[in-house]
């Protein structure tokens, strides 16, 4: 007996075991691809301002693990974590912890730089395996890596993952959120209690997560407004269980983990709301123009969204939309679609709906949901410009998935298009080769731009030259600096100085820290302080270029560094 | 549905165009070593007196860095417009063109690699007899405090200052200083335009208890003042400030004033001198403003 069942447990271990497996060795290929490529790529601004923030935090979990009680006090708390306190806690606490042990305790990578960014890789690198599961679960296997892949190459989403930042973070949040929330639908309450906590994180990750609740309402309405009616009309709420988990634990999550909030919890909330609700406006240059100040363009998240996002992407997102829509038709809308059909005199074949059609419908309608929410605040003109696809990046996983669904209709359209004699290509070859043809462009894209990803644009724009005839914004941050270090650190000597520019000198010392700029190349605040000059190029910044000429004496720059011809940054040396 | 039943045959297809259509947008541009290497041939089609113009404008940094001062000096990179020139030299790459010199007509045009250089000529065909700008070390500037003129020694070699995206543009090394210190100077400097483009100008910040002057004796009046002026475009886009007057004498007689306000941006300005050709004399320049905080007005001007 025991010898008969061995091979089918081991069979159905197997299988289950199957899409963790291959979910995980995604998502850690994916973080290996982003540690190999980190070498060159300099600090962002913003960066230099959370490598900050996460030594405070730092000091205060090494001061907690030694003297708790001391740490917990008013004034401990309140010194160590009033350092950016308009952003919440827990990805600044991840980059402290990976700080203090990764590089400091026990030395797994050389520099700091680094280890505060190895968690939004490894965050990065589970939205990947996320969207591998969800999209294996809702499609099948192929189509699950078809998404993963088209996920992680895309040029902004490969950008934002290298960074100690929050934007890849909470995108990986939202969607593993959204997934166990959509699992939960079938599971115990064990299962919603955790989408609770999930949603507590990602509400400690980064405001984005405030549109969430909107997005889960929207969808149980859509797809669940019935029977919530039905319930309603006799005295019983019938909501999933996790929508309450996520309004009592989630809170309760965020409180915990943000100790800023720990004392004048109302007070310090309404700063944080405040700060979000009234940021101030960036610059941005969009089809020519640089806009700094309300009304901003309409078109800006879906234009920038086409010129960056790779065309396959965006054609099989497009086609599984439609795809779905259709499928939603079809099923949940049959009686009108068949009236309508009646009329221009054609009928539509009676269908029942399956558990499996709702369960498509059910994640379709999510998906789609968190598509819109994530786009919404640019449907208001007066939302601040103040950066660009990463502010709706939480949508893109949701994108990866339709493209998956489009990827399964057409692997099966080919499949039935193919001739019987051809029968053995229907298997691997055509899975794979057609799997090739949708992740070929898409990771050529992605890995060129690189340590570019805010210069590079598709070739649908005509691609970096494009996009700067176009008058679309090449560069942000001042984070290119990285990939002008040979020119420094070869040509600046001992007693030089570097007119940093929009690079904060934090991310400028941590640098030489970690040795991407030589131990001589010291950044300095002014021109006139200054023996070289970088410049990161947006329009509204050339006029620190002109003050560089006139104090220089000189318009020719000594080095350029261009992506794809198009100069991003230069460096100017004092004649 | 029969759309979705062709996806098959539609993916491999957009998937071969965008990887060909990657490559070429990653090689559609010159490199800096073919900027490099077409040195020679723009230096040999650049005629005297002809201003080097980049197409697309974005494109100009590498044509300064291959191609050095000598073919893009700081006066026609920062250039307060093209009409003081006869003729250009159009670069061009990508197909495009300058929409600057759009109405100046092609007289000769021929392609090396990549780049196509265009000769044209200016329509209005300028004779500029002397320009301000180039001249600002030999004025005399002073500044009043309300009952007499205070001179404002010129002082050649100085420390330049810069005051960074949100400050001042750059006070010039070599400059005027005024009685009242700092910002209250006199020099050329470059200033952002409403286009965030480069102008080079005279700086001359104005006091607040009265006109400041510049005097230029002895120069080649023409029959036409020609300029324009502004003010530091990131520094005023959001109005507000009070407008800066630009009047300009011949002779000791008013020929006109220029308004400056912050909305106007980089603005163009003419005044007939009254004098007949080939006659020389005096010309001054007052800048005035009824309240002077954020002024850095800066204005360039020649005679024809």
């Amino acid at each position: 007996m025991s010898i008969a069942t061995a091979p089918t447990r081991r069979k159905r271990f197997l299988q289950a075991s199957a899409d963790p497996l291959i979910a995980l060795g995604l998502g850690v290929a994916y973080v290996v691809l982003l540690l190999n490529t980190v070498d060159n790529l300099g600090y962002a601004r913003d960066e230099g301002f959370y490598f900050q923030a996460a030594r405070s935090y730092g000091a205060w979990f090494e001061l907690l693990f030694k003297d708790p009680t001391t740490a917990l006090t008013r004034a401990s708390v309140d010194r160590y974590w009033a350092a950016n306190n308009e952003h919440p806690a827990l990805m600044k606490s991840l980059f402290a912890l990976s700080n203090l042990y990764l590089f400091e305790k026990y030395k797994w990578f050389s520099d700091a730089g680094t280890a505060f960014r190895f968690p939004g890789m490894v965050l990065s690198g589970l939205a990947v395996a996320v969207t591998y599961l969800w999209g294996a679960r809702s499609v099948h296997r192929g189509a699950g890596i078809v998404a993963a892949v088209l996920l992680g190459m895309m040029p902004r989403v490969f950008y934002h993952a290298h960074l100690d930042c929050f934007d890849m973070p909470v995108a990986a949040m939202w969607l593993i959120t959204t997934y166990a929330f959509w699992r939960s639908l079938d599971r115990g309450l064990f299962f919603a209690l955790f989408v609770g906590v999930l949603y507590g994180l990602l509400l400690n990750t980064k405001h984005n997560s405030w549109l969430l609740p909107p997005a889960l309402i929207a969808w149980l309405l859509i797809v669940h407004g019935r029977s919530v009616w039905r319930g309603m009309k006799v005295g019983r709420v019938r909501v999933p269980t996790a929508l309450f988990c996520m309004a009592l634990i989630g809170p309760l999550v965020f409180y915990a983990l943000w100790p800023w909030i720990w004392h004048d919890t109302g007070k310090r909330l309404a700063a944080y709301v405040a700060f979000h609700m009234h940021h101030e406006y960036y610059n941005m240059e969009f089809l020519g123009r640089t806009y700094w100040k309300p009304p901003m363009p309409l078109g800006y998240a879906w234009l920038m969204t086409f010129a960056t996002v790779p065309a396959v992407t965006l054609g099989l997102f497009l086609a599984g939309l439609f795809s779905g829509a259709r499928h939603f038709l079809i099923t949940h809308l049959r009686r009108p679609v068949s009236k309508l059909f009646a009329r221009v005199g054609k009928t539509l074949s009676p269908r029942t709906l399956t558990r499996s059609d709702r369960r498509r419908v059910s994640a379709e309608v999510l998906w789609l949901l968190c598509i819109l929410t994530s786009y919404a605040p640019w449907i208001s003109t007066n939302t601040p410009i103040f950066g660009g696809a990463k502010h709706w990046i939480t949508a893109y996983p949701f994108f990866c998935l339709f493209a998956a669904r489009a990827f399964a209709d057409a692997l099966s359209a080919a499949s039935r298009s193919l001739p019987k004699a051809a029968a053995w290509w229907r298997g691997v070859p055509l899975r794979l080769g057609l799997g090739l043809t949708a992740v070929a462009a898409p990771t050529l894209i992605t890995l060129q731009s690189h340590p570019w990803g805010l210069s590079a644009y598709t070739p649908i724009v005509g691609g970096a030259p494009g996009a700067a005839t176009l008058g679309l914004n090449r560069s942000f941050w001042g984070y290119t600096t990285g990939a002008v270090r040979g020119y420094l650190n070869e040509n600046v000597k001992p007693g030089g100085s570097v007119f940093v520019h929009d690079t904060a000198m934090q991310s400028w010392d941590q640098m030489v820290k970690d040795g991407m700029l030589a131990q001589q190349v010291r950044g300095a605040w002014s021109i006139e302080s200054s023996s070289f000059a970088v410049y990161h190029h947006e329009p509204h910044m050339s006029r620190v270029e002109y003050q560089l000429w006139v104090d220089y004496g000189t318009t020719v720059p000594a080095h350029i560094g261009t992506h794809h011809g198009v100069p991003v940054i230069w460096v100017f040396k004092r004649p | 549905m029969r759309a979705l039943s062709w996806l098959w045959v539609g993916l491999p297809l957009l998937g071969a165009a965008e990887l060909g259509g990657q490559l070429w947008a990653s090689h559609r541009a010159p490199t800096q070593s073919e900027w490099l290497a077409v040195q020679s041939e723009v230096q040999s089609a650049k005629a005297p007196e002809a201003a080097v113009v980049i197409a697309p404008s974005w494109a100009e940094p590498l044509a300064r860095a291959a191609w050095g001062e000598k073919l893009m000096p700081l006066r026609d990179v920062a250039r307060p417009g093209l009409d003081g020139y006869p003729r250009a030299l159009e670069i061009s790459i990508l197909g495009q063109s300058a929409p600057e010199l759009e109405s100046w007509p092609v007289t000769q045009e021929h392609s090396v690699g990549r780049f196509i250089l265009r000769q044209r000529e200016n329509p209005a065909a300028p004779r500029v007899q002397f320009d301000f700008v180039d001249a600002v070390s030999e004025a005399d500037v002073s500044e009043t405090d309300g009952t007499e003129d205070k001179p404002c020694p010129w002082q050649p070699r100085g420390r330049a200052k810069s005051g960074g995206l949100g400050g001042h543009p750059t006070y010039p090394a070599a400059r005027f200083n005024c009685p009242s210190g700092e910002p209250y100077l006199v020099g050329v400097t470059v200033i952002d335009d409403q286009d965030y483009r480069a102008r080079r100008c005279i700086h001359a910040y104005p006091t607040q208890r009265g006109p400041l002057k510049l005097r230029f004796a002895d120069v080649p009046l023409g029959t036409e003042l020609r300029g324009h002026a502004g003010l530091p475009w990131v520094l005023v886009r959001d109005g507000g400030g009070a407008p800066v007057r630009l009047e300009v004498f011949v002779n000791g007689k008013s020929v006109g004033t220029h308004e400056q306000r912050d909305e106007m941006g980089w603005a163009g300005f003419r005044f007939k001198t009254g004098a007949s050709p080939g006659v020389r004399g005096n010309i001054e320049f007052r800048v005035s403003s009824d309240s002077v905080q954020n002024r850095h007005f800066c204005f360039a001007a020649d005679l024809r």
